[in-house]
């Protein structure tokens, strides 16, 4: 059903020039700000999240197609203002387009689709040719932002586990009082001001407002990290941080992981059989059909199936990265970049879940996982590609 | 290839970070193909056992333990089926729900309370009820489908036919307690398993055990049967086929208990051949009611029924020592049977007074009578001019202070003195009137029943020793006999033969005529020595070791009652086993 519609999209979004966004790149953002705001009016709940219109006979969810949107609103923006790249407005009205998506996502609140903004914004700007320092800074506020919480919770959870271990609960004990916190990001602080006077000394003259800029950045990420801590549940917090040790809480939060690499591990090289998985027949494994499935095609198709279907998804996006190179204009290779980029970070996450690498948040493999949106969105973007793609030759007058 | 309307710089700009971009993103797939790789091929075969493990459980059915027989192949211990109502836990349900046991409650009219104790492990069953007559198994089956998780099944439990006659010798079995199981589980032992304890039930445990069976089942996440792979049933433990005749051993139990006190410990052996054909310690208990409230009396029962004293209780031997005293005498020393020595009723050495039984003095004595009326001034005597070094090989010889070897556990040594021991924890040295007890079986001299019964073997057989045991074979489920018993030849003791023809006479005369008068059947001759323990706690334990008949022996016995008083009180005792034999 989804994918019918699906197609139907891809045919259409093949046929229009996808030039046309570009000017509509406005009317683009504004749509989909206006459909997040409406799924939060009219949306229904599902799993504590009010993501969903819910037509009786199928449910969309408008958060798919606003992040292609967003890319197209995006790349836009940065086409239109490349010259403008090293001025200080750039990067902030570039994060402002950003805010307003992260905001209405966050009410919702879907926190595994904003973190899957963040690479797509990052690699766009960083093709653009904005000072990679930063984006570094960048990354490091939002590392700030996101680690300190998780982090905690991490020790908390390890230390439970590790109960007699006298060492280990002293030093978990001061690291879990605000002071150690405290003493830990002022230590680093230091630690960069210094290296900073070192280098100074050594005659290698490194601008100072680069080191202001990374403490700044990090002070900011620390501020941050408080309201993100409030805004993440402890289930959430949990989950997010189970796959470093899943043992620690294997019924619960762990449960996923540990059944996902049992699946993996025990389809070997020519894997279970069609049908045949115990892990996936039997309910070992939870969700299956959509988070889950790259660990049914493991299991009952063992290490040729499953190294086949990532090397097919790097040849898909290899072929993106193909199209953005071949693009006839900026803009075409911005977009295609931008989606590239949105493929291998839901791949890269999807997998690395399943395997125990990556946190477990409700990514979707793209085109294999149970989802009307996600398959719809999907073969949207591939429609966008294909415009682009067919589109190399055009010239404009 | 330039993007139209823009500078080449920019486009060229735009290809270096593509190319770092298309890098990375080989990067983060490789990174991704390693694991793979990793879980799938290196460590492929450990996750396929934990994923094995997982859907495949194995549900128990437990094996009935082999039956033991007597000689005359008469069970004492035998298997009993009862239907139990089992509930088999799993992942997320440790109990069955409210429902299920209210269900139970109403078919079974019981109030039934599952419990989950700490000792549970993974993939055992909980039992909800036992003793389930035939209609209520039934009712179960036939709710089956509202039941879920609870299944019925047969489980064999051990009745003994004999209980309290045979207690000491068969023993009982209970559950592998969780001190235990580290040492056991390298032997096949789990937890929930029954093993033996006390008695055959203990030694032969490994044959008695049966295999255990039961479904190997396939079960899906929330533990739920998917389907049956396959059934093995259980196989019924080897049979165990003792020695132990059962008329003998209830002619002894009973003699035992209707004795004075109704304490005191009776032994049977085969004189040719070391098999114990009774074994009896009065008072028994009923090992039935092992496990169930009632045996708590035992525990808490001055006379201490759970003593195995045949086995584990040490007396002093008393005057049967005498027997072992001349045996060595008429080695070493050669004395004419035609000697005396004039018995005044005391005897002096240095400052001392030792007196005899009979105060009156028993007159003059050569080495028959002395034995037959049990005169201690004579054996005195004999005991000096051998010396406490001869005493003690002598003893040892005997099988004192060993253990005899018997198939049966806890059994105990017992203590034969000697100048070193005395000098070491006593801190004296030892002295003539030490040497003077000695000979007659007094002092820090200890022996069981079987100790004595053995030493009564070797003097029946003429100094053969034959090691006593009790199982003579163990045949197993398929026929095939596993284990048989096998006569072997400890040790010898060589005498001469007049030796022992002299003190086989000596011995036939004490029942014919002197002290063991009272034990005189009629037409059987029954040789024998009688002896008083002295006891400092009461009134003396009653020895009597026989051997029957006379001339060729065939049976030999040692009996105790404690605080029996004089040995002839025995003789009631005595009787009643001769006339069993």
């Amino acid at each position: 059903m989804a994918s019918g519609i699906g197609l139907v999209g891809l045919l259409l979004l093949t046929s229009i020039n996808y030039q046309y966004y570009k000017y509509l790149s406005k009317f683009v953002y504004i749509l989909s700000l206006a459909l997040l705001i409406s799924v939060l009016i009219l949306g229904s709940v599902k799993r504590g999240t009010k993501g969903w219109f819910d037509f009786g006979f199928i449910s969309f969810q408008p958060v798919e197609i606003a992040k292609i949107m967003f890319i197209l609103a995006l790349s836009a923006f940065l086409d239109l203002k490349a010259k403008e790249v090293k001025k200080w407005y750039f990067l902030l009205s570039a994060f402002t387009i950003l805010t307003g998506h992260l905001i209405l996502i966050m009410i919702q609140p879907d926190f595994s689709s904003t973190l899957s903004y963040f690479p797509v914004t990052l690699i766009l700007l960083f093709i653009i040719g904005v000072n990679q320092f930063y984006l570094g800074c960048i990354v490091v506020l939002g590392g700030f932002a996101i680690g300190i919480p998780l982090a905690k919770t991490f020790l908390n959870t390890q230390m439970k586990f590790l109960e007699s271990e006298i060492v280990h609960t002293n030093i978990l004990n001061f690291l879990q009082t605000d002071w150690g916190e405290f003493y830990i990001i002022a230590a680093i602080l230091v630690l960069i001001i210094g290296i900073w006077w070192f280098f100074w000394k050594l005659r290698i003259k490194i601008p100072i407002v680069y080191t202001i800029v990374l403490c700044a950045a990090i002070i900011i990420g620390c501020l941050a990290s408080i309201s993100v801590e409030k805004s993440l549940k402890d289930y959430q917090r949990k989950r997010l941080v189970a796959f470093l040790n899943p043992k620690v809480d294997s019924r619960g939060s762990g449960y996923n992981i540990i059944q996902s690499k049992i699946a993996i591990g025990s389809g070997k090289f020519m894997g279970k059989g069609f049908k045949k998985g115990t892990q996936t027949q039997l309910g070992f494994l939870p969700e299956q059909h959509t988070d889950f499935i790259f660990s049914v095609i493991g299991e009952e198709g063992g290490w040729i199936l499953s190294q086949l279907t990532l090397l097919l998804y790097f040849l898909f996006i290899w072929r993106a990265l193909v199209i953005a190179k071949e693009s006839r204009d900026r803009y075409g290779s911005l977009v295609a970049t931008g989606l590239a980029t949105m493929f291998t970070f839901y791949v890269v996450i999807n997998v690395g879940m399943a395997m125990g690498m990556m946190p477990v948040t409700g990514m979707p493999l793209p085109i294999l996982s149970y989802g009307g949106s996600s398959i719809f969105s999907s073969l949207c973007a591939i429609g966008i590609l294909c415009s682009i793609r067919m589109r190399r030759h055009t010239y404009v007058k | 290839m330039v993007w139209q309307r823009e500078d080449k710089s920019a486009y060229e700009n735009f290809l270096e970070k593509h190319k770092a971009i298309l890098v990375f993103f080989m990067f983060l797939f490789v990174c991704l193909s390693i694991r793979l790789f990793y879980f799938q091929i290196i460590k492929g075969n450990k996750y396929r056992d934990i994923s094995e493990q997982q859907r495949i459980h194995n549900t128990h059915e437990r094996a009935p333990r082999g039956i033991i027989y007597s000689a005359d192949n008469l069970p004492f211990a035998e298997n009993k089926f009862t239907y139990v109502a089992l509930y088999h836990p799993y992942e997320r349900h440790l109990r069955p729900s409210e429902q299920i046991i209210q269900e139970l409650n109403k078919i079974l009219g019981r109030e039934i309370k599952p419990t989950v104790d700490k000792n549970w492990r993974y993939g055992r069953v909980i039992k909800l009820a036992d003793n389930l007559s035939m209609e209520e198994m039934f009712k179960l089956q036939e709710k089956k489908l509202s039941l879920k998780g609870v299944a019925v099944a047969k489980e064999p439990s051990r009745v003994y036919c004999f209980p309290e006659v045979i207690s000491h010798i068969i023993g009982y079995t209970s559950e592998v307690r969780s001190d235990e199981i580290d040492n056991l589980a390298e032997h096949g032992y789990k937890m929930g398993d029954y093993i033996g304890r006390g008695g055959i039930e203990q030694t032969y445990d490994q044959y008695l055990q049966g295999k255990d069976g039961g479904w190997q089942i396939e079960v899906n996440a929330r533990g739920y049967q998917v389907k049956a792979f396959k059934y093995i049933a259980p196989e019924v433990g080897a049979s165990v086929y003792s020695t132990v005749d059962l008329k003998l051993q209830q002619v002894a139990y009973d003699a035992l208990n209707n004795s004075d006190t109704g304490l005191g410990a009776a032994v049977v052996l085969d004189a040719k051949t070391g098999a114990v054909k009774a074994l009896a310690s009065c008072p028994g208990f009923d090992i039935n009611t092992v496990g169930n409230r009632e045996f708590s009396k035992y525990l808490k029962d001055k006379r201490l029924p759970l003593f195995n004293r045949a086995l584990q209780a040490l007396y002093p031997p008393g005057s049967i020592f005498k027997i072992i005293t001349f045996a060595a005498a008429v080695d070493i020393l050669n004395i004419d049977p035609s000697e005396t020595v004039e018995c005044t009723g005391s005897f002096e050495l240095g400052d001392r007074h030792y007196v005899c039984w009979n105060k009156l003095g028993h007159g003059k004595m050569d080495i028959i009578s002395a034995t037959a009326r049990s005169c201690n001034i004579y054996f005195y005597q004999l005991g000096l001019r051998l010396g406490v070094r001869n005493l003690e090989k002598y003893a040892k010889k005997f099988c004192l202070g060993q253990k005899t070897g018997i198939d049966l556990p806890n059994e105990k040594t017992g203590f034969v003195p000697n100048p070193e021991w005395k000098k070491t924890k006593m801190k004296m040295p030892w002295l003539q009137g030490d040497t003077v007890i000695f000979s007659i079986g007094q002092g820090a001299l200890w022996s069981t029943p079987l100790q004595m019964a053995y030493m009564m073997s070797v003097v029946a057989n003429k100094g053969v020793h034959r090691k006593p045991y009790i199982v003579d074979r163990v045949v197993d489920s398929g026929d095939n006999e596993v284990y048989k018993h096998e006569l072997e030849l400890v040790d010898e003791l060589k005498l001469s033969d007049s030796s022992w023809t002299l003190l086989h006479k000596a011995l036939l005369e004490t029942v014919e005529n002197g002290t063991g008068r009272r034990c005189k059947l009629p037409g059987i001759k029954v040789a024998g020595k009688t002896g008083t323990a002295q006891n400092p706690q009461g009134k003396d334990h009653a020895w009597f070791v026989s051997y029957a008949p006379a001339d060729n022996p065939e049976l030999v016995m040692a009996i105790i009652v404690e605080h029996g008083g004089g040995g002839g009180i025995n003789a009631i005792t005595s009787s009643g086993l001769s006339a069993g034999a």
